[in-house]
């Protein structure tokens, strides 16, 4: 078989290599790179016809790779990779996120080599989790996104960056760690053949309930951290406030989406009891981070704070409906991710805009954007609408299904996230009325629309808004090509 | 006596380095050039008894004469996994020597520094082959004496000097210590050697007694491997050493310690995870076996090496001084090993040992070639590095990547391996697993912070003019042992099989033959 993933995990490194040593031309490099990569990521779509067999002798994943690397009779670990629905539809979103931000960030002039190399070197990392099938290839990609994603933050940041930088690193690689431990428990107290993740499936099922409890729980906490989950949501909001717009973008598009789908993959299809016994304690968390992230949003005046909150109630919303353990549900949660990369991808690069246009993100004391920078206004109406949740825009059959789960398994607590929504909605168009509407208040006496790349890299995301807001079915159908999360029933 | 051909190369390179001396050849080029010629050639006859096929035709050991049970009145031991000690001991060597080519060529006492690194690595090999405790204790004295007058090489420098002075002190107390619990031991039961020692813990003799001897051991060679509380003289020592010398010390000859531990201790502590429990001369252990409370002990000390070395690591804020504090809490991470005592533990616990080989070693050798261009000691003086010496400070930053245990690097791996192999063993073992990973963990901030210093912080205003020396002021020979680590460091975390298969099917022969 034609060996795909690694093909462009390999293509990734070699572009990311370039590109720290190409200098003035680092955003070409870049540039390519990141176009390769969406066709690699393409290819791997059309190629992608299904699942084999799960068990008896099938690895249940498409595209599977695996090679021998550290055999020594008590630990058995391999290279393995592979693709099912859940992971092809986020290796997409990277491939979209990465070139939309490669394009926004087209003329950033402080040491722009470094600049594009760590952005393609967070994405190379998120791309690696998202396809590793073994618990060590697993771990080191999803520290390896640690390091770029700490220096974007502490060189490019704003005033407050260091601190920033070094709160992110440390909530998150504490979390990690944890996880690996788990992770280490899982398989040897399951007996598992090997690291590889067909063998755990094939083993952890058998572990007693208590065992998988543990398991689950620690799990959880390491991959919640990342969600993140109130109450370890904290780094969050100083992260993203402090990041440039390019880390901004990759930190909420990608990296809370290893979160999401590191339960899904190494808890919710290993550990099944472990998560059915902890799911109160989840519906607990995720409704306290969907009203606690939306009430911490409501609050806030700088417009990129008050996107960095939404992100926690949505990401609320995707472990609710992971926690709810069905196939739509779970399929929801995944489709919530994308939207959720896309739409907050989106948001974070019209804060920047207004930012940079304005020279200020304080939203009572910007007005009129409408009649003054039409283009800007028309993606912060793209972005906000689609983030409230408008039909025919990518969330709404997101958050639909969702819900639509949740009513399944909670019933009448399903009108909590929905009041949320309608708060929410509310508030983002009384942000649209201030900032877009009304008087010209605020930022310079003359002042240009969106730059032409910064446009482009919006454009990308609108039209994906758009695309996959009428034709949700285009993931859909790809999702559910999963061990867990289909076929729809 | 062929099979000691690896320690006869080693004596005799350093004999006649210290001939040149007297009849006049002080050149350090030239000393150093022979110490490097004699440790590539022990390294390759070391290697060639471990089986490596590329260098077969010079094998001097029969395959058949390794991972023997030794016997009772032996006093060393060929083992796989004592010749894989070997040859980590005699790449630490080698690293430093071939650094230190490129020390100042006016500086006097090439011989001595060369003359005796030899003979302390002399004492290292010995120690790994030890099966008697006497003999051991010996190879580690040698090991002592010449790393005290290492540290003292420099006649002039007061710093050095004082630092000599300290480890002398400290270290004549733990060779008491040490012999002093030998001597127990010996009473308890009437025997030093190191298979009849690991068989009896409790079940004959007298068991109390024993417990103390052990105890005693413990504290004296628990200086050697700077474990907390016997850690305290490590800082000073590494701080004022010449800073070529720490490398050696942190990155080589504290390990001597290790391998002490491996030979004293796994016994005892693999006689209950893994070996059935053996009835000595038609006495079976009765009762009272100490060994669980001796693994309990060495556990517990572990984890106190490790949060004591990385607390104190987070507060300092000179370089030397963090890298040895740092080099105290990876000493906790290969203690851990020792703890779980299982043969999966055991080859963790070498590849950590190998590890931090590369990578402090490296960073000592970095910090001697800043130290070189006109840096100042401490870390802020390291503003900027990034942007002076883009190549110096990206090999720097691997090494410290690798210590805080960054995927894609030999420290990841390493203490992927080892903090596996403790949940392997299952029990209280899980919860020794997490306190080492919450440790790592902590470890990042301060190196993190150098990090930062180095690529984020603008460079000072004045910078010092570098050196005459080639590759801009570093030298060929330093550049060169820089170059080895860095690729050592990636090869080795990216594929580590080839040196770890090999660790582990050693660590399963020394679980079952002892030492």
């Amino acid at each position: 078989m034609f060996p795909i993933i690694s093909l462009t995990l390999a293509t990734l490194l070699v572009g990311t290599l370039l590109t720290f040593v190409a200098g003035a031309r680092a955003r070409w490099v870049a540039l390519a790179t990141s176009i390769v990569f969406l066709f690699e990521a393409s290819a791997m779509l059309l190629g992608f016809t299904g699942l084999p067999q799960f068990g008896s002798g099938g690895t249940g994943f498409a595209e599977s790779e695996s090679y021998a690397w550290i055999h020594l009779g008590w630990l058995t670990i391999n290279y393995s990779v592979g693709l099912d629905g859940i992971s092809l539809v986020l290796v997409l979103l990277t491939a979209f996120l990465q070139l939309a931000t490669v394009i926004y960030s087209w003329e950033e002039s402080r040491r722009p080599g470094a600049w594009f190399g760590l952005v393609l070197l967070t994405c190379l990392g998120c791309l690696g989790v998202f396809v590793a099938l073994d618990i060590l290839l697993f771990f080191l990609f999803w520290e390896a996104v640690l390091v770029p994603m700490f220096f974007l933050i502490a060189y490019w940041g704003g005033p407050r960056r260091r601190y920033a930088a070094m709160k992110f690193f440390v909530y998150t690689h504490v979390a990690s760690v944890v996880m690996l431990v788990a992770l280490f428990a899982m398989a040897f107290y399951s007996g598992a053949a090997s690291f590889d993740f067909p063998d755990l499936y094939a083993a952890t099922h058998g572990l007693a309930a208590t065992t998988q409890v543990f398991l689950a729980l620690a799990l959880f906490f390491g991959f919640g951290v990342k969600f993140p989950i109130v109450p370890f949501h904290t780094w969050l909001p100083d992260a993203h406030v402090e990041a440039p717009t390019g880390g901004s973008v990759l930190l909420a598009g990608l990296l809370l989406k290893l979160g999401g789908y590191g339960l899904i993959r190494w808890v919710v299809e290993l550990l099944p009891q472990g998560i059915s016994l902890i799911a109160p304690l989840l519906f607990v968390i995720a409704m306290v981070s969907i009203v606690w992230g939306s009430v911490l949003s409501l609050s806030q005046r700088d417009l990129k704070r008050m996107v960095a909150y939404s992100s926690i109630n949505h990401m609320g919303i995707v472990l609710l409906a992971i926690a709810v353990h069905s196939p739509v549900g779970l399929m929801a949660a995944v489709l919530l991710m994308f939207a959720h990369g896309i739409v907050s991808g989106l948001l974070f690069m019209v804060s920047g805009s207004v930012h940079h246009t304005y020279g200020t993100r304080d939203i009572p004391s910007v007005g009129g954007i409408t009649s003054r920078t039409p283009m800007l206004a028309t993606m912060i109406m793209v972005g906000s609408l689609a983030s409230l949740g408008l039909p025919a825009l990518i969330s709404f059959p997101a958050e639909f299904t969702a819900l639509l789960a949740t009513w399944d398994r909670l019933a009448y607590w399903v009108v909590v996230p929905l009041v949320i929504l309608v708060v929410t909605a509310a508030f983002y168009l009384w942000m649209m009325q201030r900032l877009l509407f009304g008087p010209a208040k605020g930022g310079p006496e003359v002042v240009h629309d969106l730059p032409w790349y910064e446009g482009a890299g919006m454009a990308i995301l609108v039209a994906l808004t758009v695309l996959y807001g009428i034709l949700p079915a285009l993931l859909v159908n790809v999702i559910v090509q999963s061990p867990v999360s289909g076929p729809f029933p | 006596m062929l099979a000691f051909l690896p320690e006869v190369v080693l004596l005799a390179t350093a004999l006649v380095i210290f001939l040149l001396d007297v009849v006049g050849e002080r050149r350090l080029e030239v000393l150093g050039g022979i110490a490097v010629a004699g440790l590539l050639a022990s390294l390759a006859l070391v290697l060639a008894d471990l089986g490596f096929a590329p260098l077969a035709a010079l094998r001097t050991l029969p395959a058949a004469d390794v991972d023997l049970i030794p016997a009772t009145s032996a006093l060393f031991a060929f083992t796989s996994l004592g010749l894989a000690f070997e040859a980590i001991f005699l790449t630490a060597a080698l690293l430093v020597a071939l650094a230190s080519l490129s020390r100042p060529s006016g500086e006097k006492g090439a011989a001595v520094f060369f003359g005796l690194l030899l003979i302390a690595t002399l004492g290292m090999t010995t120690a790994a082959i030890a099966a008697d405790l006497i003999f051991l204790l010996l190879a580690v004295e040698v090991v002592g004496i010449s790393t005290y007058l290492l540290v003292g090489y420099p006649r002039r420098d007061p710093r050095g000097l004082e630092a000599a002075m300290k480890f002398y002190i400290v270290g004549a107390l733990s060779t008491a210590l040490s012999f002093f619990g030998a001597s127990l031991l010996f009473g308890a039961y009437g025997s030093t050697n190191l298979v009849i020692l690991s068989q009896a813990t409790g079940s004959v003799g007298y068991p109390a007694l024993a417990l103390a001897g052990y105890a005693l051991l413990i504290a004296g060679l628990g200086f050697k491997l700077t474990i907390v509380p016997f850690h305290a003289w490590a800082v000073d020592v590494y701080d004022g050493a010449p800073t070529d010398v720490s490398a050696f010390l942190a990155g080589g000859s504290k390990k001597v310690g290790l391998v002490a531990f491996f030979l004293l201790f796994i016994g005892p502590v693999s006689l209950i995870v893994v070996r059935p429990v053996a009835c000595v001369g038609g006495v079976c252990p009765t009762a009272f076996d100490f060994a669980p409370t001796l693994q309990l002990a060495l556990g517990i000390l572990a984890v106190l090496t490790m949060t004591v070395g990385n607390v104190l690591a987070l507060l300092q804020r000179e370089m030397k001084r963090m890298l040895a504090y740092s080099s105290i809490s990876q000493a906790g991470y290969m203690l851990l090993g020792i703890a779980v005592g299982t043969a999966p533990a055991l080859a963790g616990a070498t590849f950590q040992v190998l590890a931090h080989v590369f990578m402090k070693s490296g960073a000592f050798l970095v910090v001697a070639g800043v130290a070189g261009l006109g840096v100042g000691p401490l870390i802020e003086d390291w503003r900027g590095l990034g942007q002076r010496r883009p190549v110096l400070a990206t090999a720097f930053a691997l090494m410290l990547l690798s210590l805080a245990g960054i995927p894609l690097t030999v420290g990841f791996l390493s203490k992927f391996v080892l903090f596996s192999a403790a949940v392997n063993a299952q029990g209280y073992f899980v919860w020794l697993a997490v306190a080492g990973v919450l440790n790592s963990a902590l470890s990042v901030f301060y190196y993190a912070r150098v990090l930062k210093v180095m690529y984020v912080d603008p460079s000072p205003a004045e910078i010092p003019a570098p050196p005459a020396l080639p590759f801009g002021g570093i030298g060929y020979g330093r550049a060169a042992a820089i170059a080895l680590v860095v690729i050592a460091i990636v090869a080795l975390g990216v594929d580590p099989q080839p040196v770890l298969g090999p660790l582990q099917s050693a660590a399963n022969h020394f679980v079952l033959t002892g030492p």
